[in-house]
């Protein structure tokens, strides 16, 4: 049993926390601009490569100095969107998802010329398990990326909730017809959607980059996991896609516990299609996802 | 006079590959010009094409299933309709699905059948793939064979754009664009819409097998990475919208000029040196690098493309003249 | 009229021998692939040794070597389609490449093998290269698959390991290793606890590490990926849940930056890696490796000797053949291991150059290896393993 719970839930739950946060940005574009941002997972690294060379510079701890890679990123973003989606915004969302699908090329090679395709890390070395939760086996940076995640999502929340921009954001997601006639201003609220969406993204790729290294495919290797961890919470419902994300995370890993037997249920190189087939299995029998997202 | 018969060398190849993508830009031109569905699971499409004619043609290896070694013809024949009944497949599971729906759902499907593909080592060999597939006219005395295959290639693009033409404005085709614009009407007057979709879905399907039939034969060799999405799907969606939606001379322009583009901007990145100093300090790799900057032009004309026509090239003509062209603006808004 | 051609660019270059025309040899790779991580380097030692050819009087007449690169992407339709434009655009005489197994397959059965010129290919490890019809067109100088994972194989029981844990990453080049050191530890009387297949260039590896361990007591982890894909991540997850402490492998391991993110003096001891080496001594390598090093490459990364070994051997056929016909190049490229002739290091080019021109034999020993083409083309597979060093970079030792 606690083989199970360190070898397969934490891992899962973190892996889980990760996604989440990656999938509320997909989450919330998708719903507000209605369109699946091919693009951001390669935000997701420029933010994590832009964290890298502060880190680099500073030599200071990563959290410290990823906010500045956040608001970089975040004006990233909107400058994207101003350049290359506002032109889209009465367009058929196919058009956007292609723009999404171009600036994913640009941004990949820009972060590659800039930096080069070599393997970067964050942190070095390997770290042991936290002494005071025997018989977990916790590493210090699994509990900051944990802790991390969960303030972050209470911030997304309280921001949600409690400010007049969350809720203009949150009426926008659920039926943008009904906010703009209601007097909210779509524009900001995009804006908006693009700041949050990037600095959440910078927060899931830097946590990754912690646990594991920095390298120019990492946000795009994300993407169809948090695709799905959105699909499976609910278009344009940021709870729904924390409790996608971290479903997904969590269902990756135990795929491959040896339920039966000593061999994994699944064979790991099946692994990416636990999440596709998450995915393609909500969208037929529930596509409205977990929480009643929206429907088109 | 060298030169210029290694250009028209490579003529040919563009033109092969170009034809084997237009095949594909016109099948996703059924399903999405045509009748308006979010296919982005091409990519599964041509891997069961080209898997079934690399299987159905290859002589006995130990390395994956086969032996059969059909004639060519009929191999292609076999790639249309397992492509068409996968399709039906899929269709029955995901034909009600709105569109941005269907398109994450599609693409899900593609990368399983990916997996299906790289994992299941005893029918296909795994990641390493199948080679040694046999070409049609490949014993012509070079450089016939390469001709004549891009010839087969052309021809066969010919024929399905003359089919889809009249397909195009046959009743069968005026319906679809009704379904496509305004589906609660088109059921209203009593039309199975579902039945419509699929059909349109498993005969553009049909046509990305048989390029894939034809990719496997060209490249005499096909592993998993043929289905990798986004030379396999989001490059024919580039195509298709580049040239005009649901206009099939839109859909093969675009074809051939988006290959062109991706294919020759290589011959930019070999006129740049290795490395260059500059003040006493080594600026390595440059070529390497310059591949990165290749892939970001190829972005740049995209939106390029993307924002100064956005109908596509050759925008879409209407079989019947009184019908209103505000089809692009209400197509995704329901 | 390939021959006519040929006939009329032999009697160019008689006619006139004080052209000094550029001789263009295509560089085929994935720059832009799943792997480019690991083609960054493969390209630098490929330049190097055309720099070194260039420095040192050039090819032929003094004709500049130049290298026409084009991205095969790790992708067959993408191989096919760089290879075609370099063979008919910049009319190459020879190529070097591609990267990956589908590629070079690929690439070689619709492009090269048809137009009869030789490919050299310095990443392709799949045995069913092999078996290509190929009239003698297609060469790698990267050694089959077969020989690396029996060699490893044999290592590890000589080291004393009876039970080990397999787990590889499921693309061309890993899975085809893997297998073969599957099939051959147990023949030599060792156990596999477990083999499993992984999806490489996910995030975490740690349910399959732990999987793996809790099928049996396994003394190691052998483990088979390319060091960015999997292999850094899964050492790391085994590591830090405790599971592994001790892993073996092969040369896409190899690579500086794996004991830089976990850290030389925790794999110190406990990881050996086979790599392709030079036979009697490693002069060669040496002399390589420090050219490379100089310009601020890693001379460990994988094949990034074999891309300099492959363009070296591509330049030697060229002066060999005397002339850019490209039947004659891959004639020659047969006859540049006599092993009764002077002996060519790698970086010696002006030395080669003058015995060829005093039309002495020639053999040379390359950075990897003796690199002696077999009648398919392949070279025989001679390694060393390659720990972890007192400075923290990998140190390769010749097999005894």
């Amino acid at each position: 049993m606690i083989t199970f719970i360190n070898f397969y839930l934490i891992p899962g739950v973190v892996l889980g926390c990760i996604y989440a946060l990656g999938a509320i940005g997909v989450s919330l574009t998708f719903g507000i601009l209605r369109f699946a941002n091919f693009a951001h997972g390669d935000i997701m690294t420029f933010g994590v490569y832009i964290t890298l060379t502060l880190v680099l510079l500073t030599g200071a701890h990563p959290l410290l100095v990823a906010p500045v890679a956040m608001a970089l990123t975040a004006l990233l973003a909107v400058a994207i969107d101003r350049l290359f989606y506002r032109p889209f915004r009465s367009s058929p969302a196919i058009m956007l998802m292609i723009a999404s699908l171009g600036m994913m090329l640009m941004i990949r090679s820009v972060v590659r010329f800039i930096w080069g395709v070599q393997l970067q890390s964050l942190v070095r070395g390997i770290e042991q398990p936290l002494a005071w939760l025997e018989p977990l086996r916790l590493l210090p940076k699994h509990l900051l990326i944990i802790t991390g995640a969960v303030v972050l999502m209470v911030a997304v929340h309280l921001l949600l909730t409690r400010t007049k921009i969350g809720k203009a954001m949150r009426a926008t997601s659920d039926n943008a017809e009904l906010a703009r006639v209601c007097g909210i201003d779509t524009e900001t609220v995009i804006r908006m959607t693009w700041i949050l969406g990037s600095v959440l993204a910078v927060a899931a790729g830097v946590f990754l980059a912690i646990d594991t290294h920095v390298e120019t495919m990492m946000g795009f290797r994300l993407l169809v996991p948090m695709f799905a961890a959105a699909i499976l919470g609910g278009i344009g419902k940021p709870y729904g896609a924390v409790a996608g994300g971290l479903v997904i995370g969590i269902v990756e890993e135990l795929s491959a516990y040896p339920w039966i037997g000593t061999e994994p249920l699944l064979s790991p190189s099946y692994k990416a299609g636990v999440a596709f087939t998450i995915m393609v299995a909500m969208l037929i029998w529930r596509p409205q996802g977990l929480l009643h997202g929206r429907r088109f | 006079m060298e030169q210029l018969y290694g250009y028209v060398l490579y003529g040919v190849t563009l033109a092969s590959m170009g034809g084997i993508y237009a095949l594909l830009a016109l099948g996703l031109n059924i399903q999405w010009g045509f009748t308006g569905l979010f296919n982005t699971g091409i990519a599964g499409f041509l891997a069961v094409g080209a898997y079934t004619q690399a299987l159905l043609t290859t002589p006995l290896s130990s390395r994956h299933i086969g032996g059969i070694e059909l004639p060519i013809p009929l191999a292609m024949l076999c790639a249309m309709v397992l492509s068409a009944i996968v399709a039906y497949g899929v269709a029955r599971a995901c034909i009600r699905l709105r569109s941005d729906y269907l398109a994450i759902a599609t693409l899900g499907i593609a990368e399983i059948l990916r997996l299906i593909f790289k994992n299941e080592l005893w029918a296909t060999n795994g990641p390493r793939g199948v080679s040694q597939i046999p070409r049609a006219f490949e014993d012509l005395p070079p450089p016939w064979n390469a001709i004549a295959f891009m010839a087969m290639v052309l021809l066969i693009v010919l024929v399905v754009y003359l089919l889809m033409e009249r397909a195009r404005v046959s009743p069968w085709g005026r319906m679809m664009a009704a379904i496509r614009e305004n589906e609660e009407a088109a059921a209203a007057i009593g039309k199975h819409v579902a039945h419509y979709r699929t059909e349109s879905f498993v005969i553009g399907a049909a046509m990305m097998g048989l390029a894939g039939a034809l990719l496997a034969q060209y490249l005499k060799q096909i592993d998993p990475q043929v289905s990798e999405p986004v030379t396999a799907t989001f490059l024919v969606w580039v195509m298709l919208i580049a040239g005009g939606s649901a206009n099939n001379r839109g859909a093969i322009l675009g074809a051939f000029l988006i290959w062109t583009i991706w294919s020759a901007t290589q011959i930019l990145t070999g006129f740049l040196p290795n490395e260059f100093v500059a003040f006493g300090y080594t600026v390595g790799n440059l070529q390497v690098r310059s591949a990165y900057v290749r892939v970001f032009l190829i972005g740049l004309i995209l939106q390029f493309i993307l924002q100064r026509r956005p109908q596509g090239l050759l925008p879409e003509k209407r079989p019947a003249a009184s019908r209103p062209s505000s089809a692009h603006t209400d197509r995704d808004s329901s | 009229m390939k021959k006519l051609l040929s006939v009329v660019a032999l009697g160019a270059l008689m006619s006139s021998p004080a052209l000094s025309a550029d001789v263009k040899v295509g560089s085929v790779a994935g720059v832009t692939g799943p792997i480019a991580e690991l083609v960054a380097p493969i390209l630098a030692g490929r330049n190097l040794a055309a720099d070194h050819v260039n420095a040192a009087g050039g090819l032929l007449d003094g004709n500049r070597l130049v290298m026409i690169q084009a991205d095969s992407q790790c992708d067959a339709k993408a191989a096919v389609d760089a290879a075609s434009k370099v063979v008919n655009v910049d009319r190459v005489v020879a190529i070097v490449g591609a990267s990956c197994s589908g590629a070079t397959s690929g690439m070689a059965q619709a492009v090269t093998i048809p137009a009869g010129i030789a490919s050299v290919s310095d990443t392709s490890t799949a045995p069913s290269i092999t078996d290509l019809d190929d009239n003698g067109r297609v060469f790698r100088t990267v050694p089959s698959d077969a020989y690396q994972g029996a060699t490893l194989a044999q290592y590890a029981y000589d080291l004393g390991f009876r039970r080990l844990a397999v787990t590889y990453a499921n693309d061309d080049y890993n899975a085809g290793f893997a297998a073969v050191f599957a099939a051959t530890f147990p023949e030599l009387g060792g156990t596999i606890t477990a083999s499993q297949a992984h999806e490489p260039a996910k995030p975490s590896y740690r349910a399959e590490v732990a999987t793996l361990a809790s099928a049996g007591d396994a003394e190691a982890l052998a483990l088979f990926a390319y060091y960015g894909g999997s292999g850094i991540t899964i050492i790391r997850n085994s590591l830090e849940a405790g599971l592994f402490s001790r892993f073996l492998g092969g040369d896409a391991m190899v690579d500086q930056s794996v004991i830089d993110r976990i850290g030389a003096d925790t794999l110190r001891g406990n990881i050996w890696l086979t790599q392709p080496i030079s036979e009697e001594d490693s002069v060669s390598h040496m002399a390589f490796a420090d050219a490379f090093a100089a310009r601020g490459n890693d001379p460990q990364a994988p094949f990034a000797a074999h891309g300099y070994d492959a363009t070296f051997v591509v330049a030697l056929a060229i002066e060999k053949a005397g002339s850019t016909d490209s039947a004659a190049i891959a004639k020659a490229l047969t006859q540049i291991n006599d092993p009764d002739g002077e002996i060519i290091n790698a970086g010696e080019w002006a030395k080669a150059k003058a015995a060829i021109a005093a039309g002495k034999a020639i053999n040379y020993e390359g950075a990897t290896g003796s690199v002696d083409f077999d009648a398919n083309g392949d070279v025989p597979g001679s390694y060393g393993i390659s720990t972890v060093g007192g400075k923290g970079t990998w140190q390769v030792a010749p097999i005894h």
